[in-house]
């Protein structure tokens, strides 16, 4: 018989490889800074345009969060909608399942 | 790989807003028939949705020192097409751009054109093959959500490299320095994201086989026999 769990074990050792990649990093390169890629990425358009990162001024006006906090908050929001939907619906289908 | 408001200049702004455009619209009409037609048909959109909510709101580490996050879009992409994939993405850039300042509402077609468009298209190419081939179901969810995930942050460089060609090596050239921070962050990413995802899939087969089977995302016969193996 084939062993029934072998994606489980396998997402569980892909997750603890991605963490350890992380730590090796962060003690092998030590001036790395994590920042995200589109500020790096932001980064290269000034490089490249020759122009200073604070003449690029958004064409349409824009809110911003006022705060790291704020935008984590808002961050964390986002990701539990997606978890209220993700396990609202696993659940609604096993009480289907159940009921059958 | 989001752009930021006001990085792309007005022309290539609305180019990419002239290609997003008609695939939303398109979607959100495929979107109405699927539903029309079978609304045990809208759990499952809420599952791959919410994926595509909560993974491209994680911002992970990664090799090259910088953070990026996964995309979420292969496991929607698979099991209802890449343009409803698109009017999901949109919703979800709409909500960072309005209330996060990532990405904006100028840059907002070409943020839709990459992460909800050609992405996609890419990771649906690819489940289009391996479907019918003997590839194992959960290899070919696999291979499709990292594909999708890649192509969307090389199709973000290709968007810069459009608009910022170098000095020396133009177009080419500065292709490459964009492919460097963004697709080379990605492949970590890329690769965890597919194994997860796949995880998921196995069990939406578990839980609501008959929907995938209705949906006509793999064969029945082949649905079934990824089931018999888990009991």
């Amino acid at each position: 018989m084939k062993f029934r769990y072998s994606l489980e074990v396998l997402a569980v050792l892909a997750i603890v490889a991605f963490c350890a990649l992380f730590l090796f990093i962060q003690s092998a390169v030590p001036g790395a800074e994590f920042a995200g890629s589109d500020n790096v990425g932001s980064n290269l358009i000034g490089e490249l345009s020759g122009r200073s990162l604070e003449s690029f001024t958004p064409l349409v006006p824009q809110w911003e969060p006022p705060s790291g906090e704020i935008e984590a908050c808002l961050f964390a929001l986002q990701a539990a909608i997606g978890g209220i939907l993700v396990g609202g619906v696993f659940g609604y289908w096993l009480g289907q399942k159940n009921k059958a | 790989m989001h752009i930021m408001e006001g990085f792309l200049p007005l022309q290539w702004c609305l180019v990419w807003w002239i290609v997003a455009l008609p695939c939303v619209i398109f979607g959100i009409y495929q979107l109405k028939k699927i539903l029309a037609a079978d609304r045990e048909a809208l759990p499952l959109l809420g599952v791959t949705g919410g994926f595509i909510f909560i993974l491209s709101s994680l911002k992970l580490p990664s090799v090259t020192g910088s953070c990026s996050h996964p995309t979420g879009t292969g496991l929607s992409t698979i099991s209802f097409g890449p343009w409803i994939t698109a009017v999901v993405c949109s919703i979800v850039l709409l909500f960072q751009s309005l209330f996060l300042a990532h990405g904006g509402l100028s840059v907002l077609g070409a943020n839709i054109v990459s992460m909800g468009i050609i992405g996609p298209l890419a990771g649906y190419a690819i489940y289009r093959v391996l479907r019918d081939t003997r590839a194992d179901i959960f290899l070919t969810v696999f291979l499709a959500t990292a594909v999708a995930d890649m192509v969307t942050y090389v199709t973000t460089s290709l968007q810069l490299a459009l608009a910022y060609p170098a000095e020396t090596g133009g177009f080419a050239g500065s292709f490459i320095l964009f492919l460097g921070i963004f697709a080379v962050t990605q492949v970590p990413l890329a690769i965890v994201e597919g194994i997860v995802l796949a995880l998921v899939f196995k069990y939406i087969i578990a839980l609501k086989p008959d929907i995938l089977i209705r949906l006509k995302v793999f064969s029945e016969e082949r649905i079934l026999k990824a089931r018999g193996e888990m009991e």
